[in-house]
């Protein structure tokens, strides 16, 4: 119930319409807000109104209650807000110092500064250019080598040339991946309570860094992780790509409703779609309509039956590496195998036949034991277990599985006359956990009491059969087949450890037993073990065979085919009886116990999987969640958007899917998309976005500090690029052709990489990002952008950064997540200790900090304590605090730790003839320049110091140093190192991106 | 070199408004905690820290009315501890042990569980007697919390929607089921700011396993990490990467921090970017933390009465229990180091402790749990009081729901020993910080099943602790994506009854 939208203030709430024009005294409304009903006042809480408020009301409701036209909430949802209006293209516009213009984003920038009679910064030395476009584009600091050959590059355009050779660097795709990955909320465990580890969620951050890298074009990027599974012949890594929403969280917690979770999958795919590509709080519409923007929860669960539609499936899903490996090996192994499987089949169709005839003349057929297969009449349990009838006569349980269980089999007609056994076989089979026989997780049943009865129409109880002596083909240790006759249901038949294969127990009457047609034979399997050791598939037969009744024999059809003549046997017969007598066959045993044996030779396939979406079929109906209830149904909606955007287009004649809704979002005319993206990326090259509000674009958000700037960026995102031959993108107007020469202003047409390239060669992006005293009052947050920003650096980046200044950095690409040291007792604090950190060896220790293992109930300390996103929900930007826990990490954290050690060792190995060019190369590894003479005094003494110090103690000198032990000789030269590289890694400037 | 870390040399670089005006400037003042406190101890800051003037975000604020709760040390008691078996008898229950309830009362209720067709109601083994001057009854397994009872103020009617364990735990701690939002701790911070010069705000004290919610119960979600609760530990250094690394000399580590700041001074000076100030400042006080932390954690400086009366040092009895052994010390320890960090001006102290969920083995795994906790707990509130500290400190015992009027007859197992997980009806107490001792809030029917008097839902109990402190929990607001967020999110009432 609202009574700031119109629609929703005549609709009423859920005691119905709360008004009627002109009749004041029969409103809800009045009632509750005059008090006139003493159990519901309103407003609930706070003041309530006045006499005379109420008498307003009183009299807007009588005098028709007419809801002003073009006010807020008037039901009209075009409204005036900035971000819903289509993107324009202005021209950049005319400026007083043309020389501070590289491109057109410089015109709107200088516009602005020169209106405040401000000039913007020079550019930045090119250390420290070459220094910031390394950390923007790769997250990673330029090698003293790079700087080197930059700053004496004296070609015109060395800067783009740089700018290109990033841009074309396979880490390009971690860095800008990473960005991604935030708002993708990825991680490598399901959260909540048993967090299970998703051993495979890399293979979606492998696609992001490819696509990235690849730079697949951003309406493309968008379809195929929102809907990639939809696309005509969607290729696997097309469905790869929908892993996006596969990064919701999971609850396994005991007892949980699996509907409320799906639902709240689906609920955080719809907020973080609406958040990542329309940059809208869609969520607050989830229990009401929205309060400040044109959204209403209709619309909401209209977004909502997009995804509703979902299915998670996880895909085999080899990365195209892994697949040629195994298809080469595969078809290397098949060729090995080959003549194993001919000698096998060979065999069978010429030597087989032979042999069997031979079989059959050492039978004595007369005396061949035989079991007949009953065919129940009816089989059934206690609970809700279902029996499917197999082709051999046997039954497979499947459905519910309870803890303890007693079938009951019951038979009429069709039972021989004089039956001396009956025979249980447990069968293995596929569908059954192991194997089977039973339906306990590791296969194993127990037969607690085999009972049967006979129940005649003249007797009213039935005649319970009474045994003489059972026995089994094997038998678990302390259950024996006589425990199973024995009265107590405590005890029982069954097999350990002999499981996925076929066992029989017998059970010989004390008396033959012989019953008339109407007749019933009951058999009661009682499972009464618990824990669900129940029997999974089984057969029952009949014999007649004189005591003592021999456990195996011949089936009935095989005896039947026995006793004819091979001329007198039907085809199928003569199949049945090889069949029967192959298995026992001692050389055909061998030649397939050879093919068996080299069949454990095959390779395996590649274990790699994808979480993927799917569409399930039929479709689910969506109903709107009453007050956000998902058990509180209200009316069903189909899938659409909101009304204030764009219109949705769909496909005629059928509903929309997942794929009609990422056209949607990628649909040039979308106002939002564009402008989000492109804010997102000024953000991430300087520091702070256009519009602070990254997340929020509706009316309760920030207004963009350069409007025309934002919408420009936009315009030159999504136009498409004209063949070259045209030329120029006059035709279009705005920027002009000039925008050739000043880095391709032609249309980047949804490439990501062609706009970055585009900001980074801006005069703004190059400016110098030095603080300027006269504007510290004047613009303390840099919105202007007279200068660039200078800010502590991401904690992944930082990791790197410190891996890389002292050569411990593997950079290899992609890849599965890895475990690097972390304190010990962090993975003890998740439920109960189940997310163990076993930590990576070799070169995984020292990786990219965005290959390390993210665990939600535990992550990694290093990662939080630098503000890196708790992945729970959709994060689109990040704090970037300044703690004293932050100072403690770098200096004391066992990696940080390491890279001093290194970065320590590395000064001594690559500077041994040099002790005085020592400090100012450990200096340039970690910022990127020379010390300047006040710094290289106070290094220098520090060092001296450092060494005193280690000179004074050498077992601490030692222990600093660590392993493996360096020269005596070097002792102390090398603890001083470390303990001097130690405070360089810390410098605010080597974690600052200047 | 001086021997003092440079701090003061600091401020000989401007006058104390370019100091104010770069404190201003800076965005992300997270750092800023140090800064302000060293000034304060400069005595250049002193009582004119207000929230308009300093944008240290600790930095002590007024309170939106007075009031007298200054600390909080809230025992989370993870699992959902049987509020039938220690806080709210039900002699009815007892009778009608080993019958079916009536299937309208179980028909739209949902269990982890339990099987509703052939659940009986269980009853309770414990004798309840009547303690204090308010004959509050409380069970025979908390005898020593019984001689506080009229400090207690018992809520019997508290009830929840959240069903499992970690999403009850989030609308607990930090008032919605979704992820993301911040913890009580986090949200007190953002509101007061914390009194302690050398250590964090808001403190976690952990002992046994983890719990299922990890650290979400204690995250600061949407609102600056400043406010996250940082985690002390139990073994080994109590701050992470508190201790130097091996071969790492205090003499080394001091003259490290000094030049490091020098040089990041010498950079300052060069680009003139107040951040650096705040990485100074948090170096400084990260140096002074590796002091402060170790003295905090050191118990001996106790008198040996007063660590008897929590318990330190005692046995524990031999019996596997979840989470192992080691428990009894490391709580009697995290109550003794609650009351020394309020000491020290720490506004929160969460205490966490796992291994209350007792669907079966619930008589002995309480009986463990109770004599784990109830005499540390109770020692704990007396020691408060007798230095004058439970009058401004609040004590809360909580869990994120209780357990259920019926055994578990969970499939599988033979015989019924536990109870499952109970949103309706449960029992929680709070004590100190302006809590009205010695009374009963709430009452649930005969066995227990539901509320029947002054219900007190999480979001009230949340409003309530607010007030506690001078909050108005309607006003203490937080805007992210668009909308102001509280930690109520959109209901809670203040119990006045609960208040003094």
């Amino acid at each position: 119930m609202r009574l700031d939208v119109h629609g929703d203030a005549v609709r009423g709430g859920d005691s119905g319409p709360a008004f009627e024009a002109g009749k004041s005294a029969d409103s809800l409304l009045i009632k509750y807000i005059a008090g006139l009903d003493p159990d519901v006042v309103m407003p609930p809480e706070g003041d309530k109104l006045s006499k005379e408020e109420v008498a307003l009301f009183r009299a807007w409701i009588d005098q028709g209650a007419k809801w002003p036209e073009g006010s807020p909430g008037d039901g009209k949802v075009n409204t005036g807000h900035w971000a819903f209006q289509p993107v324009r293209r202005p021209a950049g516009p005319a400026v007083k110092a043309e020389g501070s213009v590289r491109n057109t984003i410089d015109r709107f920038i200088v516009a602005r500064l020169e209106s405040r009679s401000i000039a913007p910064s020079p550019e930045a030395d090119r250390r420290t250019l070459i220094r910031r476009l390394k950390f923007d584009l790769l997250g990673l600091p330029p090698t003293p080598a790079e700087i080197r050959e930059f700053v004496e590059d004296t070609r015109p355009d060395a800067y783009e040339l740089l700018v290109d050779r990033f841009l074309a660097s396979p880490h390009f795709g971690e860095r800008w991946g990473r960005h991604w990955l935030d708002l993708a909320r990825y991680a490598d465990s399901d959260g909540y309570e048993k967090d299970s580890p998703r051993p495979f969620a890399w293979r979606y951050r492998n696609w992001v860094i490819d696509a990235i890298n690849n730079d697949l074009p951003f309406d493309q990027f968008t379809i195929e992780q929102l809907a990639g599974d939809l696309l005509p012949n969607a290729t696997l890594e097309q469905k790869v790509a929908t892993g996006f929403h596969r990064n919701t969280l999971t609850n396994k917690e005991g007892g949980v409703d699996q509907e409320e979770f799906r639902v709240a999958a689906v609920i955080d795919r719809v907020n973080t779609t609406s958040t990542v590509w329309l940059g809208l709080t869609l969520g607050c519409a989830q229990c009401h309509s929205h309060k400040y923007d044109p959204l209403l929860m209709h619309e909401y669960y209209g977004m909502f039956a997009f995804f509703n539609q979902g299915n998670e499936v996880d895909l085999p899903a080899p990365l195209p590496a892994e697949a040629e490996a195994y298809a080469k090996a595969k078809s290397a192994y098949d060729a090995a195998h080959a003549p194993f499987a001919t000698a096998v089949s060979e065999f069978e169709s010429t030597r087989l036949p032979e042999r069997l005839a031979a079989w059959e003349k050492t039978l004595d057929k007369s005396s061949s034991p035989t079991w007949t297969v009953l065919e129940p009449a009816s089989i059934a349990g206690t609970g809700a277990v279902k029996f499917a009838r197999q082709s051999d006569g046997s039954y497979l349980a499947t459905g519910e599985n309870k803890p303890a269980e007693t079938y009951t089999l019951q038979f009429q007609g069709g039972v021989p006359k004089g039956i001396t056994a009956l025979r249980i076989e447990v069968l293995p089979d596929a569908a059954l956990p192991a194997k089977g026989p039973g339906r306990v997780a590791h296969g194993n049943f127990v037969l607690s009491e085999f009972r049967a009865s006979v129940s005649s129409p003249a007797a009213a109880d039935p005649r319970p059969i009474e045994w003489g002596v059972a026995s089994a083909d094997y038998s678990q240790d302390q259950f024996p087949a006589t425990a199973a006759i024995d009265g107590d249901t405590k005890s029982g038949w069954a097999v350990a450890p002999q499981f996925g294969q076929r066992h029989v127990a017998v059970f010989e009457m004390k008396t033959d037993l012989n019953i008339a047609e109407d007749e019933i034979l009951t058999i009661v399997l009682d499972q009464q073990h618990g824990l669900q050791h129940t029997i999974g598939r089984l057969r029952l037969s009949a014999t007649t065979m004189p005591r003592p009744v021999q456990l195996e024999g011949f089936p009935a059809d095989v005896a039947q085919a026995l006793a004819k003549t091979y001329e007198q046997r039907t085809l199928a017969e003569q199949k049945k009886l090889l069949a029967h007598y192959a298995p026992l066959d001692t050389e055909l045993a061998k030649l397939r116990q050879d093919e068996a044996e080299h069949a454990k030779q095959a390779p395996r396939p590649p274990a790699t999987q994808a979480q993927t979406l799917a569409e399930i079929s039929p479709p689910r109906a969506t109903h709107i969640h009453v007050r956000g209830d998902f058990l509180r149904k209200g009316e069903e909606v189909q899938p659409h958007t909101p009304a204030v955007l764009h219109p949705f287009r769909g496909a005629a004649g059928r509903t929309g899917n997942r794929l009609d809704l990422a056209r949607w979002l990628v649909d040039p005319a979308n106002p939002l998309t564009a402008r989000v993206t492109m804010n997102r990326v000024w953000k991430n090259l300087f520091g702070q976005p256009l519009v602070t509000s990254v997340d929020d674009f509706g009316t309760r958000g920030e207004k963009p500090s350069h409007p025309d700037l934002l919408d420009w960026l936009a315009a030159e995102f999504v136009s498409p690029s004209p063949p070259l031959s045209k030329g120029g993108a006059g035709a279009r107007g705005g920027v002009g052709t000039a925008g050739n020469d000043r880095g391709g202003e032609v249309g980047a047409n949804w490439s990501v990489k062609r706009m970055i390239r585009l900001i980074v060669r801006s005069a703004t992006y190059r400016q110098s990002s030095q603080p300027r005293s006269e504007l510290a009052e004047r613009d303390p947050r840099n919105v202007w952008l007279a200068r660039q920003g200078r800010f502590r650096v991401e904690a992944e980046v930082l990791r790197d950064a410190c891996l890389a200044a002292s050569g411990l950095l593997t950079p290899t690409v992609g890849g599965p997540s890895v475990r690097p040291k972390q304190p010990a007792g962090i993975s003890e604090l998740t439920y109960a200790g189940s997310a163990r950190w076993v930590e990576s060896t070799g070169p995984d220790r020292y990786r990219r900090g965005l290959y390390t293992w993210f665990q939600r109930t535990s992550p990694y300390p290093m990662l939080m304590t630098f503000d890196a996103p708790e992945s729970n929900v959709t994060c689109t930007r990040r704090d970037r605090s300044n703690t004293p826990l932050q100072a403690l990490t770098l200096l004391n954290d066992p990696v940080f730790h390491e890279c001093s050690q290194a970065l320590g060792r590395r000064m001594i190995a690559e500077r041994a003839g040099d002790p005085a060019g020592r400090v100012a190369f450990a200096f340039e590894l970690c910022v990127g320049r020379p010390p300047g003479d006040a710094e290289a005094q106070e290094l220098g003494r520090l060092y001296a110091e450092f060494r005193a110090l280690a000179e004074a103690d050498l077992g601490a000198a030692g222990k600093l140093a660590g392993e493996p032990k360096p020269a005596e000789a070097d002792l102390a030269n090398t603890a001083a190192a470390i303990a001097l590289a130690r405070i360089l890694l810390n410098l605010d400037e080597t974690v600052t991106r200047e | 070199m001086n021997e003092r870390c440079s701090m003061t040399q600091i401020s000989q670089d401007g006058s104390v408004s370019s100091r104010r005006s770069f404190l201003a400037n800076t965005a992300n003042g997270a750092g800023m905690l140090a800064l302000a406190s060293l000034l304060r101890d400069d005595g250049l800051l002193a009582g004119e820290v207000t929230r308009e003037s300093a944008p240290n975000p600790l930095a002590p604020r007024p309170a939106h009315f007075a009031s007298k709760a200054k600390a909080c040390i809230y025992i989370y008691l993870e699992g959902a501890p049987s509020q039938i078996d220690l806080f709210d008898p039900k002699p009815k229950l007892n009778e009608l042990d080993g019958q079916a309830m009536p299937e309208s009362m179980t028909k739209n209720v949902r269990f982890a569980f339990l099987q509703k067709d052939t659940a009986r109601l269980m009853g309770c083994p414990r004798t309840f007697t009547r303690h204090g001057e308010c004959g509050m009854e409380l069970s025979d397994f908390l005898p020593h919390l019984a001689t506080c009872a009229d400090d207690l103020c018992l809520v019997r009617s508290m009830h929840t929607e959240a069903f499992n364990h970690h999403p009850g735990q989030l609308l607990l701690n930090t008032g919605s089921q979704m992820f993301g939002r911040p913890s009580i701790g986090s949200w007190l911070n953002y509101g007061l700011g914390s009194d302690s010069k050398n250590l964090p705000g808001f403190v976690v004290l952990t002992a046994g396993r983890g719990t299922s919610g990890g650290t979400s119960n204690w995250s600061s979600g949407f609102l600056p990490t400043t406010y996250q609760g940082v985690l002390f530990r139990n073994q080994g250094e109590p701050v992470l990467n508190l201790n130097n690394p091996e071969g790492v000399s205090d003499e080394l580590q001091r003259r490290s921090i000094e030049g490091l700041v020098n040089l990041n001074r010498q950079r300052l000076a060069a680009v003139n970017d107040p951040e650096i100030a705040t990485r100074i400042a948090s170096y400084e006080l990260a140096f002074r933390m590796q002091s402060a932390a170790p003295e905090l954690i050191e118990l001996s400086s106790e008198s040996e009465a007063t660590q008897q009366s929590y318990g330190l040092g005692r046995d524990e009895p031999n019996v596997k229990s979840r989470g192992g052994k080691g428990q009894f010390e490391a709580f009697a320890r995290n109550c003794l180091l609650a009351r020394r960090l309020v000491e020290r001006g720490v506004r929160f102290v969460n205490i966490v402790h796992a291994s209350w969920d007792h669907h079966s083995n619930l008589n002995d795994e309480l009986k463990h749990n109770c004599l784990m906790a109830d005499q540390p707990i109770a020692a704990m509130l007396k020691d408060l009081k007798q230095r004058g500290l439970l009058d401004t400190t609040l004590v809360v015992w909580a869990s994120e729901f209780g357990r259920t009027p019926l055994g578990e007859n969970r499939p599988g197992f033979p015989t019924v020993t536990g109870r499952d997980h109970h949103p309706f009806a449960f029992s929680l107490w709070c004590a100190g910080g302006g809590i009205k001792g010695g009374q009963v809030v709430g009452k649930t029917d005969d066995i227990g099943w539901g509320v029947v008097e002054e219900p007190v839902h999480i979001h009230d109990l949340q409003a309530t602790l607010l007030a506690l402190f001078g909050i108005n929990h309607l006003k203490l607001t937080y805007r992210f994506q668009g909308r102001d967020f509280r930690l109520t999110d959109v209901a809670g009432k203040v119990v006045d009854k609960m208040l003094t």
